[in-house]
């Protein structure tokens, strides 16, 4: 499939980290809600998978740009700790995973920037 | 504005595809085998694509100006109009060109 | 959500919000550990206690953070035994307010580093956009 599919599943891991970082954010405000539980978004590569699985069947001549793949619900994490007023949240923990994703992130931007110039130089005559 | 400019480029593209006679004969010839598109029929779809694209393009915008989408929608527009340009862009390049060498033969 | 970074600026903005309100409160709290009543057996200044609470905020969406109310502690006041003090009751004991500073200084703490976290998740979410919109920019 080539670059194409690229965009596709670039995208749909842009979206995926975006709804992470919105999921800590929740968890970062939430820190000191009483009764709050960590919460996280089901892992990317699953459902990368499902959607491998979903582009073999359909016809390859069918190019989409916009991304179906949605992460399906969110999931209650292990936390490291327990705080006693039941809430989870642990500052550091969530620090780390937003740094996990800033760096992904970044990577994600930096793939699609260099495939869309690749692309364009190829394409000039 | 300008995306109705190159609006109306892509447009003539297509009339020279469906007008020249290169791109007639091609499409005769190519019939005669797989039911495969002609040289005409490539340059009106990438042209269409074209079209499509940065209409979406011009949507997506608009849709961000009021709020509705997301920054990443809105790229990934951009994004793809550029790339289906560029395409209808260089396609009517190599269409100019095979014209012009096949005229120069006639001679 | 529709756009998932711009919402975790609005949730981590309602979280600094929130730790804003509760950094005063626990200044004031500091700032009256000593505060008695003025006259005999009266009540002394009570220590005051914020409720975080998860809101949904209704014009667009977002599940957001707030104080849900600025309570009192009901721990009862400490005692002093110290009969020339204007507070002093007809034993000679002075009620205290029930405010200890170094539960309060950590509780600062721990308030300036919630409000750190939530300020660099809001700069994160700004630079993701900011490096989305960096591809449509150069050649």
């Amino acid at each position: 499939m080539g670059p194409v599919y690229l965009f596709d599943v670039a995208s749909s891991h842009a979206r995926w980290l975006s709804l992470r970082q919105a999921t800590i954010a929740s968890n970062v405000a939430n820190a000191n809600t009483p009764g709050y539980r960590a919460q996280d978004i089901e892992p990317f590569d699953k459902l990368l998978d499902t959607k491998v699985v979903a582009l073999a069947v359909t016809s390859p001549k069918h190019l989409t740009t916009e991304t179906s793949l949605r992460p399906q619900g969110t999931r209650k994490e292990d936390s490291w700790e327990v705080v006693h007023s039941g809430n989870s949240v642990n500052l550091e923990q969530e620090m780390l995973k937003a740094g996990d994703i800033n760096r992904d992130y970044s990577l994600n931007t930096a793939i699609i920037k260099s495939f869309h110039r690749m692309f364009m130089s190829s394409v000039k005559s | 504005m300008m995306l109705e400019a190159v609006s109306s480029i892509l447009k003539g593209v297509g009339d020279i595809a469906r007008s020249s006679d290169v791109a007639k004969s091609s499409s005769a010839v190519a019939q005669t085998g797989q039911p495969t598109l002609g040289f005409g029929g490539v340059l009106e779809q990438v042209a269409s694509d074209a079209i499509g694209t940065l209409k979406a393009g011009e949507a997506a915008s608009i849709s961000y100006i009021q709020g509705k989408v997301s920054a990443q929608s809105v790229v990934e527009a951009m994004m793809s109009a550029e790339q289906t340009l560029q395409m209808a862009v260089a396609v009517r390049d190599k269409v100019v060109q095979a014209y012009q060498e096949v005229s120069r033969m006639a001679i | 959500m529709i756009d998932p970074l711009q919402a975790s600026v609005q949730i981590a903005s309602s979280g600094l919000e929130a730790q804003s309100t509760r950094l005063r409160v626990v200044s004031e709290n500091l700032a009256n550990a000593n505060s008695t009543g003025r006259t005999p057996g009266a009540e002394p200044y009570r220590r005051k206690t914020t409720t975080f609470t998860a809101e949904m905020d209704r014009a667009s969406g977002v599940p957001v953070v707030k104080i849900k109310d600025i309570g009192v502690d009901r721990a009862p006041f400490r005692v002093d035994y110290e009969p020339t003090h204007p507070a002093a009751d007809q034993d000679g004991y002075v009620k205290l307010p029930n405010v200890n500073s170094l539960i309060e200084m950590a509780d600062m703490r721990e308030t300036n580093r919630s409000y750190e976290a939530n300020l660099q998740v809001i700069k994160q979410a700004r630079s993701m956009v900011t490096m989305t919109i960096d591809l449509l920019r150069g050649a």
